[in-house]
């Protein structure tokens, strides 16, 4: 297998990573972008090489994200947004250096413990995966929205919010392509034109935290002062690998939960950091402190969405299913080279398959050493005067929703509808948070849900199916068992100051 | 808990579910947070007084023309992205300006050279090497 | 504030400098082409063959063609917008098919586009069966219909994956009226969840692909996702076209075997056999300049008579398949005219 690492090898893996972090950190730019538009390179490049590249873009791409989402307050991809919840309280507390330290390690720890399940237990996790029919999938989804209880600070206005996200995620027609009968509903008279696709994720999400974030400041009269004022990152903030201690658990916790969820099709990326941070703060000692600048908080996001892309990829290899949407285009690169990728992959291919183990491997140590040593300078964002940052932000938002899709002018719509609207919902005291989970997780609910119903004709079967489903039941009972404690405690606090 | 569901109306289903749930968390809410509720006019009044209106209300009017533009402006040249670069770079100029407190040469004009070079950095990077369409 | 007007004047003459050569530039033919594509994936089949058609054709055009993903509503639409020829789409039997089974989006493209020339076919489209069904063809299938025996189809509905579970039910009733009722559907979406359904036991047969589902036949029959193909609804003389190494370890012998008139679905009294390829076609606005459309046939007869893409279309399994606008248009119409018939003939118990 050595022959087929060479320097070319090598340094794709290199320059794909360092491509894939720039797209995974500018806020509506993300990996699946990073990997779409490489794409058609990999003809010319031959199959491992041309993996080489995709991989390292996939791994960087995942892994950048944490940076504005620390930094910025935008998720650079969907899945890091439960980084902003610790990520953004402990940059304003001038911790933002050691966010981003704890985000780099914990990004690399998830990404070698998915890589290392990928490459001992591929074909027998997918055997189990395909175990999951429509039933069990649609409790692993309802498990991730139970977490929209413990992610607000008003259970009900947070419950609220989220169900709301999942109300709007339906708006459209219900996708023939997820299992629809592609009829529209929930869409205004009029409206159908622009509507009849539904909003699309990525302007949502980054309307949200990005345009809604600049209408607040102008709102506040954009206080002049850098800001570098706000966020000190300097050398000043502290950080240790001491904070590290005592988290192996919650480490090794929210790799394996974001491997897993990557190995669910269907199931989607965003749930696997959302899962790994609610058990994070579950099982946490303080989980009052989550959401206020817990290091913990973003360890469980940052190896949970790493650890999803050695998941992602065993339906892909062992099954010929791609496990997300940037695992969907490694297809593509493998059919274009007359590959087919099913169940005989691993067997048939093995110089291919080893080929990506090691790229993976070399791909998230070269992520880990690039971002850890690139954090000064990514660092300088936050020097940049807000009268320059917010226009150029703005426009990145732009070519980010008009790209996604490529090239859907409602889409950059989308992006100023959620923006007015997220200013609009702190106003209303409803909660971003979990609107955005509800969002996203709203459509695979739906058809998992009822086909469920559609393909069993009993709501019992939800209780009944296998004992994969109990346990997700205890799951889910868990979370919400843990969300009532805590509000009780929250409320019995204020009740009693002493 | 029998349930046959149509493949005909089965878009209808979950946004029923999901509806009422909605509809019952809002009127709890209303019911919980009534006082707080019929408070809003002077809740809004509030926010509308200490807003900076000039910098919130510009924001909006530039990016809703910035937005409106940007595709009559591409239809000029199709498919080569320059209704995003000529509408981009006044946008990042102008929403600039409003963002900044003293307008003074020595933060013009490093603005100014942002609104030129960003955007046309940006459409070069995304017409060329990544080959993707912009308006 | 007068430096800040000077400046937005002198701006904005410079870009209206700036600006003046390139519409000079512009020519006959527009420099820079969209071709969008009725699909969102760009790891999909559809795309796949865009960017080996829009490759060919921007070498011998000298223009920029770019793909975009966009799905079948918004290119459509996209088509709508613009009648200048800047705009084109690619796509395949769906474009009709999602119109004959009223699919929300789908206008007929025959009254509302110019269909343009066939460029490839992709002739993967299969059904399959678990490895220990009783069926071993669809002879046995139909009958199990005839003896009241309900068949559970999996297929995402509207379009290319329903077409030929259609056929089947459209056999059924010539075979014996009323047979029809036991093929049924089980409507789900990608082919993962058509897997699933399978392997869930929630379905007897699945539509798949030769390409996608090819290895889960060389399973062994004690793994439960082994596999095996039924019906293969390509026509012979497309497959006969295919690479005889075949897909995987399935010879073309071995997927002929599977095909008509081995493996046959009846479409009517006389006993012709049903087939589906799907062919993917360009498709322009109805105002687009017929110089334009003539350039690119023009274009597409050279490149097809060099003979290169052909090598690159069969690698990635396509046959190739050019045929210039006139004949495109016809061979389709009575392509759909056939369909819209099994279509008519088993509505009503359509589902």
């Amino acid at each position: 297998m050595f022959e087929i690492i060479t320097p070319l090898f090598l340094s794709l893996i290199v320059g794909g990573v360092f491509v894939g972090i720039v797209f995974g950190a500018i806020p509506g730019m993300t990996a699946t972008m990073a990997v779409a538009v490489s794409l058609p390179l990999t003809y010319s490049l031959g199959l491992e090489n041309g993996l080489a590249l995709l991989l390292g873009l996939y791994v960087g791409g995942i892994s950048g994200g944490l940076v504005p989402a620390i930094l910025l307050g935008i998720p650079g991809t969907p899945s890091s947004i439960t980084t902003t919840f610790d990520g953004v309280p402990m940059a304003q507390r001038g911790e933002g250096e050691a966010a981003l330290r704890i985000g780099i390690v914990s990004s690399l720890v998830g990404g070698l413990i998915s890589l290392l399940i990928l490459w001992l237990f591929a074909p027998t996790l997918a055997d189990f995966a395909i175990r999951f029919s429509y039933v069990e999938k649609f409790l692993i989804i309802f498990f991730a929205l139970s977490v929209m209880a413990a992610l607000s600070s008003d259970m009900l206005l947070g419950i609220f919010s989220g169900v709301l996200g999942v109300f709007v995620s339906l708006v459209g027609v219900y996708d023939i392509s997820d299992g629809g009968n592609g009829e529209l509903r929930l869409v205004p008279p009029g409206t159908e034109y622009w509507l009849d696709g539904g909003f699309a994720l990525l302007p949502v999400l980054i309307g949200l935290f990005g345009l809604a974030a600049i209408l607040e400041e102008a709102e506040r009269g954009v206080p002049s002062a850098a800001s570098s004022d706000e966020i000190a990152i300097g050398k000043s903030s502290s950080f240790s690998f001491s904070v590290f201690r005592g988290q192996t658990l919650n480490l090794i916790r929210s790799s394996g939960i974001g491997t897993f969820v990557g190995i669910l099709p269907g199931v989607g990326g965003s749930a696997a950091s959302i899962i790994s941070y609610t058990n994070a703060k579950t099982f946490s000692k303080h989980p009052e402190r989550f959401g206020k600048g817990e290091p913990a908080g973003i360890m469980a996001s940052e190896a949970g969405n790493n650890g999803l892309t050695g998941g992602a990829l065993v339906p892909l290899l062992s099954l010929g299913i791609p496990g997300d949407s940037t695992t969907a285009l490694l297809i593509g690169a493998f059919t274009l080279q007359g590959i087919q990728v099913g169940p005989l992959f691993i067997g048939n291919n093995p110089t291919t398959w080893n080929a990506m183990i090691f790229a993976m491997l070399i791909a998230n140590l070269v992520m880990f050493a690039m971002m850890y040593f690139a954090i000064r300078y990514f660092a300088l964002v936050v020097t940049v005067p807000k009268h320059i940052l917010f226009p150029v932000i703005l426009m990145m938002c732009v070519i980010g929703a008009y790209t996604i899709n490529y090239g859907i002018m409602f889409d950059v719509w989308t992006l100023l509808i959620f923006g007015v609207f997220g200013w609009l919902a702190v106003k209303l005291r409803l909660e971003i948070a979990p609107f955005i989970i509800g969002f996203i997780l709203g459509p695979s609910a739906e058809v998992y849900f009822v086909k469920s119903l559609e393909s069993f004709g009993t709501l019992s079967i939800f209780f009944t199916k296998s004992w994969i489903a109990v346990v997700l039941w205890i799951l889910i009972a868990g979370s919400i068992a843990g969300s009532i404690a805590m509000s009780r405690k929250k409320a019995g606090q204020v009740a009693d100051p002493s | 808990m029998n349930i046959t569901i149509d493949f005909e109306t089965s878009h209808l289903v979950f946004p029923t579910v999901i509806g009422v749930i909605l509809a019952i968390l809002g009127l709890a809410i209303l019911v919980r947070d009534r006082r707080r509720i019929a408070a809003a006019g002077s809740y809004w009044r509030e926010t509308l007084g200490w807003m900076d209106k000039k910098r919130f209300f510009g924001t909006l009017v530039l990016t809703l023309i910035y937005f409106s533009l940007m595709v009559p402006v591409g239809n000029f040249w199709p498919n080569t992205g320059y209704g995003f670069l000529f509408c981009s770079v006044p946008f990042v100029f102008l929403s600039g300006l409003l963002f900044m407190h003293d307008w003074t040469l020595r933060g013009i004009i490093p603005l100014a050279i942002v609104a030129v070079v960003g955007p046309t950095f940006v459409w070069w990077l995304f017409t060329y090497p990544l080959f993707l369409t912009l308006p | 504030m007068t430096i800040t007007r000077r400046y937005l004047l002198a701006a904005a003459s410079a870009a209206a400098m700036l600006a003046q050569p390139m519409m000079a530039a512009a020519q006959d033919l527009p420099r820079n082409i969209r071709l969008v594509i009725g699909s969102t994936s760009t790891g999909g089949d559809t795309y796949q063959n865009s960017a080996i058609v829009a490759d060919a054709l921007s070498e011998k055009l000298g223009v920029n063609i770019k793909v975009d993903a966009v799905g079948a509503t918004e290119a459509f639409k996209a088509l709508d917008r613009d009648s200048r020829g800047t705009t084109m789409m690619m796509f395949h039997d769906q474009s009709y098919l999602g119109n004959l089974y009223g699919v929300t989006g789908y206008d007929n493209p025959f009254e509302n586009y110019t269909v343009g020339p066939t460029v490839a076919i992709n002739p993967g489209n299969a059904y399959l069966v678990p490895k220990d069904s009783p069926y071993q063809s669809m002879e046995d299938i139909l009958a199990a219909a005839e003896s009241g025996e309900r068949v559970r189809v999996a297929i995402q509905p509207g379009g290319v994956s329903e077409i030929g579970f259609s056929a089947m039910k459209n056999a059924a009733r010539l075979r014996s009226p009323g047979s029809e009722e036991n093929i049924v559907a089980v409507n789900t979406g990608s082919q993962s969840d058509k897997n699933q359904a399978m392997w869930d036991d929630l379905a007897d047969v699945i539509n798949g692909s030769i390409q996608a589902n090819e290895q889960f036949t060389q399973l062994p029959e004690d793994d439960q996702k082994a596999m095996r193909f039924v019906w293969v609804t390509a026509r012979p003389e497309t497959l006969e076209q295919a690479p005889a190494e075949g897909m995987g370890d399935t010879t073309r012998d071995q997927l002929l075997q599977y095909a008509a008139p081995n493996s046959s679905v009846p479409v009517n009294e006389e006993g012709e056999n049903f087939t589906f390829d799907k062919e993917f076609f360009f498709l322009f606005n109805q105002e687009t300049p017929q110089e334009f459309i003539d350039a690119v046939d023009t274009a597409l007869a050279e490149i097809y008579e060099e003979g290169t893409i052909q090598e690159r279309q069969k690698a990635a399994f396509f046959i190739p398949n050019y045929l210039p606008t006139e004949e495109a248009q016809q061979h389709l119409q009575d392509k759909r005219s056939t369909y819209e018939e099994v279509i008519s003939e088993i509505s009503g118990d359509a589902s």
